[in-house]
């Protein structure tokens, strides 16, 4: 393993509840670890611990066998970060900003400017590489920081919230550069909210809720606790009132004009004939039905109250 | 990696991304040139040679300063509201590599304004300074004093106290510290805390250094200097790489 999280527990000063407790977690190297979990479940509190800029109050972490509680010097030569922060670029271009910091890595010049270059040119970002930093748009400046943490990566990469504020275009490019840092061997540490996304992108990952894992696995382990159920998604009317809920729904969250409801898999005739109906009725524009998602699983983990801001997401829609 | 190789590339990024300062810092100093050619004959209508002296050379120490104490802690909070402050401490390189990078980048914005006061106060007033090579230590230490100072400052305390703090600060250094007067002019209380802490030592080594033919330049200022510097640059570098 090349991460090794145990037994995290981190309290900041006037906050009674703990933003870690007892947190476990491994990552491979080859790996793309998903760590996800509502606004506050402490996600990036845990990765700030695992960088160094926190300290735990119990629990141990290890890169690579060492200790780096012990030693945050050695975290910060074997990770590179693309921080939920923007990075301070105002004044460099991408192009400078990205080769400084494969520079700051110590790959050599020549090296880090043909990475540069094959980073550019997959996320689509040519027409950007000479504009000031400070120029730049939100999602870009994403792709920018994402390319300094990329272009010579750590042994360790730690990527929170990636593709925040990216168009749909360049996050399915970005995602495909995540991967290929896996493949070429780094362990890939994912923090995103993002759970549509991550189902398709991550090969484990960990779900954080009031700061404590409620579960791990791969997203398959995580989904067969939701195997026997449809996803049942209506969108409305608008102005139509919200339809009440079916007696077969064992969930049912309404947000906006969108309708998302589970539904058992037998039940699955009975829950297109409820659809149909209302789609009959004018009540709704259209409706799907399908096997129960990862986002269903999350829903059902951590519950749909604390949830309808950062599960009810489409890819290419910004995260909240 | 170096730490020199660092070093160089920290202060490359730094000065790109401070580049809008620069001429901001030359106009501000450049004013301050003004007010003294300008606005201290106004203040004083018989003004002496001495006094010109004492106006001349202290500004520079009161411009480095303010830098340290203001501008330094501006910045560093807002880079700490931002969170870019804690991106800079994620990356592999020492510390106290990124602090000397930065502070290199400082001394380059503030110190061409300040030559350039300098040399118009001079020509102003006909004054005869007596430039001495030790000017550049003399420069370095106050520099890296008053932004490990101000770095300290702004790392520690919340952003709306750290801002307090550096305006009292300011008031207390342009009014009350003996850095355009002499400090004989100070009550005795004052004079004796003068005597311990940094800003007339900074004063001192100044304007030993920038008028050598004029003003005494002693050993015991710029020792002084010298622990505070290593003193207060070694606490913000704890600052820096402390874990909360």
């Amino acid at each position: 393993m090349l991460l090794e999280v145990h037994g995290v527990t981190k309290r900041y000063r006037r906050s009674p509840a703990p933003a870690n407790d007892g947190v476990d977690l491994a990552v491979e190297s080859g790996q793309v670890y998903g760590l996800l979990g509502h606004n506050g479940a402490g996600k990036t509190t845990l990765v700030n611990q695992v960088v160094g800029l926190l300290k735990p109050d119990s629990g141990s972490i290890q890169i690579a066998g060492r200790d780096v509680v012990a030693d945050p010097g050695y975290a910060r030569m074997v990770c590179s970060i693309q921080p939920q922060a923007q990075v301070p670029i105002d004044g460099l271009t991408p192009r400078q900003a990205i080769e400084t910091l494969g520079r700051l890595r110590g790959a050599e010049a020549r090296l880090v400017r043909v990475r540069a270059d094959r980073l550019i040119e997959a996320l689509g970002l040519s027409e950007w590489t000479g504009a000031d930093g400070a120029r730049l748009s939100g999602g870009v400046k994403r792709l920018v920081s994402f390319c300094m943490a990329a272009v010579v990566p750590g042994r360790l990469v730690i990527l929170d919230e990636p593709t925040n504020d990216v168009d749909p275009v360049r996050r399915r490019l970005l995602w495909a550069q995540v991967r290929a840092l896996a493949d070429e061997g780094a362990a890939v540490l994912l923090v995103t909210h993002n759970v549509v996304e991550a189902e398709r992108s991550v090969d484990r990952l960990a779900i954080l809720d009031h700061g404590r894992v409620l579960t791990e696995g791969t997203p398959a382990d995580l989904k067969s606790a939701v195997a026997d159920d449809l996803r049942l998604e209506l969108v409305l009317e608008p102005g139509t009132q919200v339809p009440a809920p079916p007696d077969f729904a064992s969930s049912f969250t309404a947000t906006g004009n969108r309708l998302v409801t589970t539904v058992p898999a037998r039940m699955g005739g009975a829950a297109a004939a409820w659809a149909q109906d209302l789609r009959r009725a004018a009540r709704i524009e259209e409706y799907s039905l399908a096997p129960a998602t990862l986002e269903d699983a999350y829903v059902a983990l951590v519950g749909a109250a604390n949830t309808s801001d950062s599960t009810m997401e489409e890819p290419g829609v910004r995260a909240a | 990696m170096s730490a020199l190789r660092s070093y160089r590339l920290l202060v490359t990024w730094q000065a790109r991304r401070m580049r809008m300062f620069l001429p901001l810092g030359i106009v501000v100093q450049a004013l301050f040139a003004f007010g003294i050619v300008a606005g201290y004959p106004l203040l004083f209508p018989s003004i002496d040679r001495l006094t010109v002296l004492y106006l001349a050379t202290g500004g520079p120490a009161v411009s480095l300063i303010t830098m340290g104490l203001v501008a330094v802690p501006q910045l560093v909070t807002q880079a700490r509201t931002e969170g870019t402050l804690d991106y800079m401490r994620t990356l592999p390189v020492p510390r106290i590599v990124y602090l000397l990078a930065d502070m290199t980048v400082w001394l380059a914005v503030v110190l061409p304004g300040v030559a350039f006061a300098v040399v118009v106060a001079s020509i102003r007033f006909g004054l005869d300074l007596q430039v001495s090579p030790l000017v550049v230590p003399a420069t370095i230490l106050v520099v890296l004093t008053a932004t490990s100072i101000g770095y300290a400052m702004a790392s520690l305390l919340p952003p709306m106290v750290a801002q307090m703090a550096s305006q009292v600060l300011v008031v207390f250094i342009l009014m009350f510290s003996p850095l355009n007067f002499p400090a004989d002019r100070l009550p005795g209380w004052l004079a004796a805390i003068h005597g311990v802490l940094p800003i007339q030592a900074m004063g001192e080594v100044m304007r030993g250094t920038l008028a050598s033919n004029t003003f005494p330049l002693t050993a015991g200022a710029f020792a002084l200097l010298g622990v505070w510097c290593a003193g207060t640059f070694a606490a913000t570098g704890i600052v820096m790489t402390r874990r909360g």
